[in-house]
């Protein structure tokens, strides 16, 4: 269980990046 | 207790997250070279976050006590490994969008004649890749540990000394020479945590030997090395933490192995003991050991330990998984502790009960019950028998269940079905604790 909790931070950590580098290039292209 | 831990952990996180994104986004500080198409933007993005997640990933393993305590070393090793994949992941995708627009530069020709950038490009995919395929299928490639281990720190080494190399030489970005002193900064400081965990750490044990007083064996093929510290008064640990121990050669080794700590953390004359089955590997040469031999201990570690407010503690163990254990019912005795103790105990057969004996006497000082589980029970065994279950805790604990405090510790197979048993008691997750001794 615990390690599912591990993996859902794998997880969140991986949607924030991807997020992260989406917002990074849409500023990017945008400015 | 519990509290502390949860905000530690909410502000690591943070920490985790800006270390990646902030020098990522500080690139969009000053002046901005000419702007790509989105793809393009969105790959180098990619491989800047893949490398600083690459980077952390020393950080993760380095042993930080205020760090991991929180979760327990063994979730974070489980998050380094699926993390790393991530990070691969993004790198690896970095690199295909970047060559998708541009088929030219995958043709081997011109990959050797491609600048040295691009090169080390390869070079660090490469690596990553090598990275990934030891520590995935270690064990299918018949590849040692130590050997395994080694080859994990060169490799890594190499992806990120080469990832660094392709930033510096073809990221557009890092021609402003300050964001270049940023992830120059950053990096130095990845290579400050690996000479931390590889030179200092080992010092500092270094000056802080411990030697074997005796080795005894135990049933169940387990022996216990009794140490003591040597010159200096020791460290104290709380039940159930675990430490790393180098038996042969010096700290600098590259490898030392888990156990954790199998005596009453009520003594306080800096010694230790450490139960170790022979598994077949290493832990065979354990009752070997000399007495008198020089060891190194590099701990505490683990929140896998009583502490919190609890009626009863139910301690859960499968074969060596009750070292821990035995740490907590002997500190228990030793503080007289009053309040009731289960125990259920996972063993190959009534022979091979590790601490049997001890744990027989120990009832005398503590209001301790044992239910021993035999997957091979002698003639006549009236006992539990099997696998440990959601109705054996029924029959043997009084209700309500999310009352008690519950510790598992046992390999990986006993600890998913004990989880689940759990659930089943509609025991909440901050009930039980958990440590998976086969995490490295």
């Amino acid at each position: 269980m615990r390690r599912l909790f591990a993996d859902r931070l794998v997880f969140a950590t991986a949607v924030i990046v991807i997020l992260g580098s989406i917002l990074f290039a849409l500023l990017r292209v945008a400015g | 207790m519990r509290l502390r831990y949860a905000v530690r952990g909410a502000i690591w996180i943070a920490f985790y997250l800006l270390f990646i994104l902030a020098p990522l986004f500080a690139l969009l500080a000053g002046t901005w070279p000419p702007a790509r198409d989105f793809w393009t933007e969105f790959a180098v993005a990619l491989g800047y976050s893949g490398l600083a997640m690459m980077g952390l990933q020393v950080g993760l393993t380095a042993r930080f006590r205020y760090v991991t305590e929180p979760w327990g070393e063994d979730v974070i090793y489980h998050f380094h490994r699926q993390i790393s994949l991530i990070a691969v992941g993004l790198i690896v995708t970095h690199a295909v969008i970047l060559t998708a627009g541009r088929p030219e530069m995958l043709a081997p020709l011109n990959v050797l004649e491609a600048p040295w950038s691009a090169r080390f490009a390869i070079v660090s995919i490469v690596a990553l890749i090598g990275l990934v395929v030891a520590a995935l299928w270690r064990l299918r490639l018949k590849i040692g540990y130590e050997a395994w281990h080694l080859s994990h720190i060169v490799l890594a080494v190499v992806a990120i000394a080469a990832g660094i190399a392709h930033m510096v030489g073809s990221g557009v970005y890092l021609v402003d020479p300050q964001k270049r002193a940023l992830w120059i900064g950053l990096t130095i400081f990845w290579i400050g945590l690996l000479l931390y965990v590889r030179i200092v750490k080992p010092l500092f044990m270094l000056r802080r030997p411990y030697r074997v007083s005796e080795v005894r064996r135990e049933r169940g093929d387990t022996t216990t090395l009794v140490m003591r510290a040597d010159g200096h008064p020791g460290f104290r640990f709380r039940p159930g933490q675990f430490g790393w121990l180098t038996v042969w050669g010096s700290p600098f080794k590259i490898t030392g192995h888990p156990f954790s700590f199998s005596s009453s953390a009520a003594v306080t004359d800096g010694r230790v003991e450490m139960s170790i089955r022979n598994l077949g590997d290493f832990t065979s040469e354990t009752h070997k050991v000399p007495v008198g031999q020089r060891v190194y201990l590099d701990g505490p570690y683990g929140a896998f330990t009583i502490g919190n407010p609890a009626d009863m503690h139910v301690l859960i163990a499968g074969g060596i998984g009750v070292t821990p254990m035995m740490s907590m019912i002997r500190t228990l005795a030793d503080r007289g502790d009053e309040r009731p103790v289960n125990l259920f105990y996972g063993s190959r057969d009534w022979e091979s009960i590790t601490f049997r004996e001890e744990l027989e006497a120990l009832k005398a000082r503590l209001n301790l019950t044992i239910v021993h589980v035999l997957a091979n029970p002698p003639v006549g065994w009236t006992g539990e028998q099997g696998f440990i279950t959601a109705e054996m805790f029924k029959r043997h604990l009084p209700p309500p269940y999310a009352d008690h405090e519950y510790f598992i510790c046992g390999p990986d197979v006993m600890m998913d079905a004990i989880e689940k048993a759990l659930g089943e008691l509609n025991v909440p997750l901050s009930k039980y604790h958990s440590e998976r001794y086969s995490f490295v």
